[in-house]
């Protein structure tokens, strides 16, 4: 008698977020943005509809939630200068000027949503303040790169 | 005349800690935003922060590739948010130590054997970790973060033996339990 081990809904949906929505965006920065922007402001719910079509709404929501969990963890441990050259890449790959978007990353602090429900508050503060560091890094890099008159 | 000397100097050594805890607590009040957002969910957080981020927080790597921008701004920007998140570190480990000996306090009152030496161990390593939590906050406002990374990381390795220790407790304790030899 053999017994197929069928892999868990949770499991089957994680790996196809992973190897198929997540492979597509470069970056784990662009990654963590794209995790993030999948959780509904009002419930903290994320929600993505191929996802919950294939495993269900359930499956979708957890596996959802734990990637977008090791998303965080990894960009947090990044240094400083590996963040700033993730930071470049992430700016690099959308479509708006580079420098606007600078800008306002730096004024509007989008980021700070990225940020999972129920992380270790230590680690939320250090990614927080190591993405402020890179972006007022990468501005004083454009403001010495800029030609003088 | 020496026990003048003496007073002078402890009063000035006093005056002296009193500031620099001054200043690290003027620099957690000052963080970009300030740091009530994450420090209001310390009191909730179960687990001290993981090991691997401590280091971080204190390593001094991070500060060479800084210096190496030759920018005295930005330099100033870093100091000032690298000493928030480690002010943030100090009392959440702080937090977290508290509740782990409280939790064991409670657990201890209801049993029935209590082993002094495991209890003497406990309160050691509780005294020491709440020491160190106040010269790394001391150190942090006088010197910065990255001077404060050798007693930093003992102090992470001091609350991770405390839990373990608790554990171990709690774990014999439930084991007792079970065999209907434990509390009252």
């Amino acid at each position: 008698m053999s017994a197929e081990v069928k892999p868990m809904p949770l499991q089957e949906a994680y790996n196809d977020l992973v190897n198929r929505s997540l492979t597509r965006i470069p970056g784990e920065l662009g990654r963590l943005i794209y995790l993030a922007s999948t959780r509904e402001y009002n419930t903290g719910h994320y929600y993505h509809q191929g996802l919950a079509d294939r495993f269900g709404p359930g499956a979708a929501q957890k596996a959802l939630e734990i990637a977008h969990r090791q998303a965080f963890y990894k960009v947090s441990a990044y240094s400083l200068e590996d963040l700033v050259e993730e930071l470049e890449r992430y700016l690099a790959s959308t479509k708006e000027n580079p420098l606007k978007c600078l800008r306002a990353w730096q004024k509007l602090e989008p980021y700070r949503i990225a940020v999972p429900e129920d992380v270790n508050a230590t680690v939320a503060r250090l990614f927080t303040s190591n993405l402020r560091l890179a972006l007022a890094i990468l501005r004083f890099r454009q403001g010495r790169s800029r030609p003088h008159r | 005349m020496i026990g003048t000397t003496s007073a002078l100097l402890a009063a000035a050594a006093l005056v002296f800690l009193l500031i620099a805890w001054i200043r690290a607590d003027k620099a957690l009040r000052d963080l970009p935003f300030g740091s009530e957002e994450w420090s209001s969910s310390l009191d909730e957080s179960p687990e001290a922060c993981p090991a691997e981020f401590v280091s971080q927080i204190f390593s001094s790597g991070d500060m060479a590739y800084v210096e190496r921008l030759n920018s005295r701004e930005l330099e100033r920007q870093f100091h000032r948010e690298r000493n928030g998140v480690a002010l943030l570190w100090v009392q959440q480990t702080s937090a977290v130590v508290q509740r782990i000996m409280r939790r064991h306090v409670e657990a201890s009152r209801q049993s029935r054997d209590i082993e002094f030496i495991m209890e003497a161990r406990i309160f050691l390593q509780y005294a020491q970790l709440k020491a160190a939590c106040a010269l790394i906050f001391v150190g942090i406002g006088l010197a910065g973060a990255q001077e404060v990374r050798g007693i930093a990381l003992y102090a992470d390795v001091l609350t991770q033996r405390i839990s373990q220790v608790a554990r171990e407790f709690d774990a014999g304790l439930r084991e007792r339990e079970m065999k209907g030899v434990g509390p009252s």
